[in-house]
């Protein structure tokens, strides 16, 4: 290393300093639009309104049978709609089963609730209060 | 000549030009064109808006009452729902509406077929032209209305299916 001087130390160190930091902040921009793509990619693939939306007309059904507004036969169509339905539009498997109240033991209604749609499965048994 | 002289500098140099060509290809990388494919985070904020707007008409004023959705599907009022589902999603704050777009139809289960059977559009304010980006976006309706196929005049359930775009 000869004629090497040692001079502007303190320039060459900076200059160092300088450009790792750029390429940390660098970084940390590229990262930061995955981040919320990831994000929204899981939310979106989560089907939570499906649920909630399964889940609530089973359960209407079930509501509506058992405070006799309609027959159980009644109740069978619109369970049997639902389960069609979001088999060909979701391409969501559902099941059911109500089970109605035991009287005079067990004054409840249990609805049993399974969805599944290849991604996400939910299962629920509903007690009525 | 070749000495030695000022080999310091030169691996500084190549230092400095590898860490900033490096910094420029992350740069170029963050700053990518926004293609549809991109859209994940305006798609997922859309189709909340439209499920809330949804959620919102399928709530009746009380436990007896029919819901303004059940109500719409029913008579197949589509001004009704033009009026309210277009009131509801492009609602901002400020003076400035929103300027969503949307398209709405409402699909039975054939009973007699075993098919699903989805009808025209009963409401649109655009014609789906295929250049959007629409998001779709769904409610299980309970409606007392007749329909083809079989089972009389029941409840029957039905899935009211929104394809919800901006632009």
């Amino acid at each position: 290393m000869a004629g090497l001087k040692d001079d502007a130390q303190w320039i060459v160190m900076m200059g160092f300093v300088v450009s790792f930091s750029l390429f940390f902040l660098a970084m940390v921009l590229n990262q930061s639009t995955v981040v919320g793509q990831t994000t929204a990619e899981s939310v979106l693939d989560f089907p939570k309104n499906d649920i909630r939306d399964v889940r609530s007309v089973i359960i209407d059904a079930a509501i509506l049978n058992s405070t006799g507004k309609i027959s159980p036969g009644q109740t069978a169509v619109i369970l049997n709609d639902t389960r069609a339905i979001e088999m060909s539009r979701k391409e969501a498997v559902i099941s059911y089963q109500i089970t109605p109240p035991n009287l005079p033991a067990d004054s409840h209604t249990y609805v049993d609730i399974h969805y599944n749609n290849g991604v996400t499965a939910y299962n629920e048994t509903w007690v009525s209060s | 000549m070749v000495n030695d002289r000022g080999q310091l500098y030169t691996i500084e140099g190549i230092a400095a030009g590898m860490i900033m060509l490096f910094t420029t290809y992350l740069v170029l990388g963050a700053t990518s064109v926004y293609t549809p494919g991109d859209s994940h985070i305006s798609d997922m904020q859309l189709e909340q808006t439209g499920t809330d707007a949804l959620q919102m008409m399928n709530t009746p004023v009380n436990g007896t009452a029919e819901s303004l959705l059940q109500q719409i599907v029913e008579s197949n009022n589509g001004p009704l729902f033009n009026t309210i589902f277009l009131d509801y999603v492009n609602n901002k704050t400020g003076s400035r509406a929103d300027n969503l777009h949307y398209t709405a139809s409402v699909t039975y289960y054939d009973i007699l077929n075993k098919t699903t059977v989805t009808l025209p559009p009963f409401a649109f304010n655009r014609n789906l032209s295929g250049v959007e980006h629409p998001v779709r976006v769904t409610e299980l309706v309970i409606a007392n209305k007749q329909f083809p196929g079989g089972s009389g005049y029941t409840p029957r359930a039905v899935l009211v299916e929104v394809l919800l775009w901006r632009d």
